[in-house]
């Protein structure tokens, strides 16, 4: 018994000592950001006092009822995201597919707000009608992840470019129904414009977060093993059939899958740009293409920056909020010019 | 034990790509497919890989139907060598051989994995290229990196001795003279571990020192088929390629006008 683990490590195509060190220390951010978020916002509060078995009752209220449940939705989401950008630009073997960029997101958001304007105003206060919004969130983003899968098939080496023209076409559409649909409507479930373009965590309750991140954590726990047959889709699919990847089952899974992960995302904080897109690249760039590694990295750097972007955006203009689609955007942005640049010099 | 293709036909859009094609793989020999460009012989390839589903007919592997074989199986039985290989990002050249490693959940040969892998770098001595960029390699090299990828693919301990096929498309192109010797070498030596060989190949000098069976197609259809010697006639080849070819006793052994 005492020989497996030296055995184990030679037996399979495992991450290398660099990839688990990163690993290790984006856990560590992750976990840094994640206590730094909880005791600061507009009433910092000492972590130590709370430990210490802090005896203020607002100060409890701030934490359990309002702080904890934002920052573990921006955590959640940020993973979602990050994930669903590494498994996306591998499924499609495009380092352009973010689920923003390509419209995925704003299938959720429009399913999401579509069931809002459906669902009598009695029945989406009940729990029953706030988990609907969620699972038509979910159906959006299925619904447009299938769509872009028929459509880009047939255009194949200029798939990349067509995949973002797809999603320019779907994100105005998307951007006109949400707009005609948050003007029309009196439901003042809807929420704002500019939840759904921009995206907050300021709405998170106890009640949606608990399904939210049983939903988005066995997903991510069901992607997380898809990275074998990723790393062979690299190849084409054709090459993947032939090293034994049931190419059909591996797209179902990770489509399904990512679908789950953005709708409750999307439903619960709004479409928010450009995690999808910078998490995968910066993790690819510390630590290499595999996706064994880029996978569980990709979850937790999104997770951190999510949560850093979160804190940042009600800590910087205090005691006002920026919408932290903004602060993602202006990471973000810039980022995705210095891709396109660089993909230009290597012709992908 | 053989991979069988029996009278497969594959029809695009209403056009004949292949018609009545049979094809034998053997452990222990070369079959080899000859026929000018078009001739459908990599098409050829990819229905016995099972890439393709034949419109009529069957590919059998080990006498049972390709159909029932499931897709883990099947790639413990085959590996295919493609002409080109693109990869999206930036993997090393190492990742990619990696991708050969097909039994990381099968217990009994997962330990074995360092060792496989050792041998088959040493054997495609490809120790500096490790660590380059698969992207950035020459055609040459990268055709080199596959072949090391396919034959990792196949590799199975020495106590386990079932039958493996190694499907062959053009492997030779982009090669120089030093490395296509050395694939030559390598080929022939795993005809003695219980692998059947299937090539398709445009130099028919190198086919006629390799094959043991081969194949003339042209327009989908099947020329002639049998033992190299009876199949490398002058008129027969002249008459194929459209060239006139003289096939000398001496070396070299055929010659173009």
């Amino acid at each position: 018994m005492n020989e497996i683990p030296i055995s184990r490590e030679r037996t399979s195509v495992a991450i290398n000592k660099n990839q688990s060190l990163i690993l290790s220390f984006l856990s560590m951010f992750c976990i840094f950001a994640l206590l730094a978020a909880i005791s600061n916002g507009s009433y910092p509060i000492s972590l130590f006092s709370i430990l210490k078995g802090g005896e203020d009752s607002i100060q409890k209220t701030i934490i359990i009822d309002i702080r904890l449940p934002r920052v573990l939705l921006s955590c959640f989401v940020g993973a979602s995201l990050g994930i669903c950008g590494a498994v996306l630009q591998g499924l499609f073997r495009n380092p352009l597919a973010d689920p923003g960029l390509i419209g995925v997101s704003a299938g959720a958001a429009l399913g999401a707000a579509i069931a809002i304007v459906i669902l009598p105003p009695g029945l989406s206060e009940s729990l029953t009608g706030q988990l609907l919004l969620p699972i038509s969130g979910i159906l959006g983003a299925l619904i447009v992840i299938v769509l872009l899968f028929s459509v880009t098939k047939g255009f194949g080496g200029h798939s990349t470019t067509y995949l973002l023209l797809m999603g320019v076409a779907i994100n105005a559409i998307v951007g006109v129904l949400i707009g005609v649909l948050t003007y029309i409507s009196t439901n003042t479930e809807l929420r704002t414009l500019t939840f759904w373009t921009m995206g907050s965590f300021s709405g998170a309750t106890w009640t949606l977060l608990l399904p939210a991140s049983v939903a988005i954590m066995s997903s991510i726990g069901l992607l997380i093993p898809t990275a074998k047959n990723l790393n062979l889709i690299q190849l084409g699919e054709i090459e993947a059939y032939r090293l034994g990847v049931n190419v059909q089952k591996l797209k179902t899974r990770i489509i399904v899958c990512c679908a789950i992960c953005i709708g409750v995302s999307v439903a619960l904080s709004g479409i928010i740009g450009f995690i999808g897109l910078v998490v995968p690249h910066i993790a690819r760039l510390l630590g290499g293409v595999s996706h064994k590694y880029l996978l569980p990295s990709a979850s937790l750097l999104g997770a951190g920056i999510m949560i850093s972007a979160d804190l940042i955006s009600r800590i910087i203009i205090e005691p006002m909020e920026l919408p932290v689609g903004l602060i993602t955007s202006a990471i973000g942005s810039p980022f995705f010019l210095w891709l396109i640049f660089r993909m230009r010099k290597h012709d992908y | 034990m053989t991979i069988k293709s029996h009278g497969i036909s594959l029809l695009i859009n209403g056009e004949k790509i292949i018609s009545h094609l049979d094809l034998e793989i053997i452990p222990g020999e070369i079959t080899a497919i000859l026929g000018p460009n078009g001739a459908g012989k990599s098409t050829a390839l990819k229905i016995l890989a099972g890439d393709i589903q034949p419109s009529y007919g069957d590919v059998k592997y080990n006498n049972i139907n390709l159909s029932e074989i499931s897709i883990v199986e099947r790639a413990r039985l085959r590996s295919v060598m493609s002409q080109s290989q693109t990869v999206a990002f930036d993997f090393t050249t190492l990742e990619i051989i990696e991708m050969g490693w097909i039994h990381e959940n099968n217990e009994s040969y997962s330990f074995s994995y360092s060792d496989a892998l050792e041998e088959i770098i040493n054997i495609c001595d490809l120790h500096s290229l490790l660590l380059r960029r698969f992207n950035t390699l020459s055609g040459g090299e990268q055709k080199r990196v596959n072949f090391a990828r396919i034959l990792l693919q196949l590799w199975i301990p020495k106590t386990d001795n079932y039958s493996r096929y190694l499907l062959l498309d053009e492997p030779f192109t982009n090669l120089d003279i030093f490395h296509e010797l050395k694939m030559l070498k390598i080929i022939k030596s795993y005809l003695s571990k219980n692998i059947g060989i299937l090539i398709v190949l445009h130099d028919l000098n190198v086919a006629r020192k390799l094959a043991d069976n081969v194949t003339l197609m042209r327009d989908g259809r099947t020329i002639r088929q049998g033992p190299t010697d009876e199949v490398f006639q002058e008129d027969l080849l002249s008459k194929t390629f459209n060239t006139c070819v003289k096939v000398n006793d001496t070396s070299p052994k055929i010659t173009f006008f």
